[in-house]
């Protein structure tokens, strides 16, 4: 056995590793992304029954939270901000808690005072369906139905990215 | 050693094929252009609208093609002997304001829909919905449907209608109808059966 092979081997395996991984990273995604969002209806923590698809031709931002995530409140109030500014040119938002307890949720959401809807997914079907794998998760849908971007996790710098892209697609 | 280096060479040069590939006619492009005669506008004008225009008829073309494939798969997954499909609709909507219905046949939970105000203002203007379509076996069976909502001075409502209904070969139509009885100020639930 030559010292080389051992050196070789790692390479070979780091070659058929490293295209595995990023692939693996890139169907994280794929799934919904560039599909049409799963339409869903749900009960309103607040006010009357929601369904996705009665808001096509409106950019919609839809937002997976849950009352025990901490980043979670600071990602609701920077998209209440942004309703607030871009809510009259075709912003819709959606809040979608994953509680299991409907009323400790409905209260977290009454503490917040958004202006958009938040709504109930105790069975977390619609979470399913959006595979969510992290909280706070924001899922951007054009004004086709399209999903045109997920993000997972919310941070300063991932919110200039956010609004970057929700301005491309209201300007869409 | 050489020859692992000469099979890494190798695979970057396949991935950077196609990019090759997509430069080649970007390149010759400019070229062709360079040599078209003075009244291309014109000519790149109407090949643009022949264009478009088989883009439209190609778009017709595929949406009947969807329409017909549509009616095919549901021929397909519910054969007219098998069928069954439950509909339902609303008259008024006075004393009921309709949140959700859930439908059982059989006691197997087959159906669980819950209405926006959009949809219930849909129904309220004639709107027959098609609530559930599937396959049931000859015989007897029973079908179940919960109605939650609002009732009579805004209070949660929730109310159950159950028929009994033979399948027989060929296709079975069940309604849900939701109406207000005026003289009890009271909604009405009532399961038809479209023989």
């Amino acid at each position: 056995m030559s010292p080389q092979q051992p050196v070789r081997a790692a390479l070979a395996s780091l070659l058929i590793v490293l295209p595995a991984f990023f692939a693996a990273a890139v169907a994280a995604d794929a799934p919904i992304v560039g599909r049409e969002a799963p339409d869903f209806a749900l009960r309103a923590a607040h006010g009357p029954n929601v369904r996705l698809s009665e808001h096509r031709g409106e950019v919609i931002v839809v937002s997976f939270w849950g009352s025990r995530c901490s980043t979670c409140a600071a990602q609701l109030q920077a998209l209440d901000r942004s309703y607030t500014i871009f809510r009259s040119a075709g912003l819709e938002i959606l809040g979608v808690n994953v509680d299991d307890d409907q009323r400790r949720a409905a209260e977290a959401a009454g503490g917040y005072s958004l202006q958009f809807p938040i709504l109930l997914d105790p069975q977390k079907g619609v979470s399913r369906d959006y595979r969510v794998d992290n909280l706070p998760m924001t899922v951007l849908i054009d004004r086709d139905g399209r999903v045109r971007y997920v993000h997972r996790d919310f941070s300063k710098p991932g919110e200039t990215l956010y609004l970057q892209e929700l301005r491309g697609l209201l300007n869409e | 050693m050489r020859k692992f280096f000469r099979t890494v060479v190798l695979l970057a040069g396949l991935a950077a094929a196609p990019y090759a590939l997509a430069q080649a006619p970007a390149a010759s492009a400019p070229s062709a252009s360079a040599a078209a005669p003075a009244d291309a506008p014109a000519a790149a004008a109407s090949d643009t609208q022949s264009l478009d225009q088989s883009i439209q008829s190609l778009k017709s073309e595929a949406v009947d093609l969807n329409r017909d494939l549509f009616v095919l798969e549901e021929e397909l997954l519910f054969p007219a002997n098998t069928q069954v499909a439950v509909f339902l609709s609303m008259d008024v909507g006075d004393f009921f304001n309709l949140d959700s219905v859930s439908l059982k046949i059989d006691d197997h939970e087959v159906a669980n829909y819950l209405y926006t105000p959009r949809e219930v203002a849909a129904l309220i203007k004639g709107g027959v919905q098609r609530l559930y379509l599937g396959n049931l076996k000859v015989g007897d069976h029973e079908l179940t449907a919960f109605f939650n909502g609002k009732g009579p001075n805004d209070r949660d409502y929730k109310r159950g209608a159950t028929i009994r209904f033979k399948k027989a070969i060929g296709a079975k139509y069940l309604e849900l109808k939701i109406n207000d009885r005026q003289r009890r100020l009271q909604p009405e639930f009532e399961i038809k059966d479209w023989e």
